[in-house]
């Protein structure tokens, strides 16, 4: 048994990836607008009979703007496939959540500057439940964590030529350890709960609270995965010459990877059956607070995460010659 | 358990906190021992400033409704608060009365609306 080459990790991250992507357009991505019902188009309170009306041309820009995005993702692959550059695969990837993301979040800023500009006030319920840290978070994980990450450095600081590129482990690193912030403004952040269906509200809340963190704690062993393994591979430079090895890491790799997209795809269902009939969020305000989706400190979280991963797939697509 | 708070309430905010914190431990909702959230997630939630809600936590621990112990939070104390005389206690209540009289309430109206107001509050649980 040989060792897999980076030919076989490229086409088989293309193999995995493409029915994901394609199963989520279809399942979630399509009617993402309608998930609250027909009385919101993407979180905005809309009037009865809107989808007679001009909802027809929102629903219609909307799926327009979702066809174009996956038509540049699809012929990005073709061009990979044509031009055999299969090098390009994880700037593919990475280069179309690039593009995706901005233009969903831009999205709905306009939808919201357009349709929901004055939300309604409402009264607002106020949970009295202590939201704990450690109810939420696994500190001996996240420890655990931390600790494979600084002895894949170790490894790597130790045996890294002079030739190493110390960018993919940077990378990684910040993908990693970036979402441990984003964990603790998850737990403490919250959006308003109507004085209407408050439990079912509340329920919801905590769920896709748990929902994300499930998500990215699986995302980020992933990436810590992936970062022990080249560290453990320039440590150990037998480990190149047992293939079961890097069969096995590739296999642990696989099943996190595994596990992140099954944990998303029963928490969206599991979100999407609850979220039917209530109020979403931003669609309201209260009387001492304004209709946002995101809080402050969620939002800079986000910017400066996003920008950061954002920038490290950037920064050496600059550099590539094509 | 939830507190709710109207948009239309002519009382300032943390009056409201404090009242809706009393009116669920006099129903028996919030048990002795019991453990409010954090000014920080409360002031969070509702998105109104820390102040505010430090100012209802502590009258509430001036009435003796709540302890505040430094991370631990405020745990709700035993629903015997500060002694009062009779004449402190009955001065809300004169209050109120004074109000529904001059809003031309009959005394047996008056009493009806007391008795129901009364039974709501013993309703453990009625309301959110």
């Amino acid at each position: 048994m040989s060792a897999p080459t980076a030919f076989e990790l490229y086409v088989l991250s293309i193999a995995l990836l493409v029915p994901v992507v394609t199963y989520s357009l279809v399942k979630y991505q399509w009617n993402q607008p309608l998930r609250n019902g027909p009385g919101f188009f993407s979180g905005v309170e809309v009037p009865a009979g809107f989808y007679e009306g001009p909802g027809r041309s929102w629903l219609k820009g909307y799926h327009a703007m979702l066809a174009a995005l996956y038509l540049v993702w699809v012929v990005a692959l073709g061009a990979i496939v044509v031009s055999r550059r299969w090098d390009m695969t994880p700037w593919w990837a990475g280069g179309f959540a690039l593009v995706f993301a901005p233009a969903m979040l831009g999205f709905q800023a306009w939808t919201r500057h357009k349709l929901g500009m004055d939300p309604p006030v409402r009264p607002v319920a106020l949970a009295l439940e202590s939201r704990r840290l450690g109810d939420y978070i696994s500190w001996p994980l996240e420890a655990l964590m931390v600790a494979l990450v600084g002895f894949s450095w170790w490894l790597l600081l130790r045996n890294a030529g002079a030739h190493f590129d110390w960018l993919p482990p940077l990378q990684l690193t910040w993908v990693a350890l970036g979402l441990l912030p984003g964990k603790i403004v998850v737990v403490r952040s919250s959006s308003p709960l109507p004085t209407e269906h408050t439990e079912e509200h509340y329920q919801y809340q905590d769920a896709e609270r748990r929902n994300w963190l499930r998500v990215w704690g699986a995302f980020g062993w992933l990436f810590v995965v992936i970062l022990m393994a080249m560290a453990l591979e320039r440590a150990w430079s037998v480990s190149r010459m047992v293939p079961a090895l890097q069969w096995l890491i590739l296999g642990v790799a696989l099943a996190a990877w595994g596990y992140q997209v099954f944990v998303h795809d029963r928490g969206s269902r599991q979100l999407a059956s609850m979220a039917r009939d209530l109020r979403p969020a931003g669609s309201w305000k209260t009387p001492f607070r304004s209709a946002s989706r995101m809080s402050r400190p969620y939002l800079i979280w986000c910017t400066i995460w996003c920008g950061g991963t954002f920038a490290f797939i950037l920064y050496p697509l600059c550099k590539l010659r094509f | 358990m939830f507190l709710t708070l109207q948009e239309n309430d002519k009382r300032p905010i943390y009056q409201q906190i404090t009242d809706g914190i009393k009116d669920l431990i006099a129903r028996g909702e919030l048990r002795e021992g019991m453990t409010l959230p954090s000014v920080r997630q409360v002031a969070g939630d509702l998105g109104v400033n820390l102040n505010t809600v430090a100012v209802a936590y502590r009258q509430l621990q001036d009435e003796g409704f709540v302890t505040v112990r430094h991370g631990a939070g405020a745990t709700i104390s035993s629903r015997s608060p500060h002694p009062m005389d009779q004449a402190e206690l009955y001065k809300p209540l004169r209050t109120a009365l004074t109000q529904l009289v001059l809003s031309g309430l009959t005394g047996r109206k008056i009493v009806e609306a007391v008795r129901e107001q009364l039974a709501l509050l013993q309703q453990k649980g009625g309301t959110r």
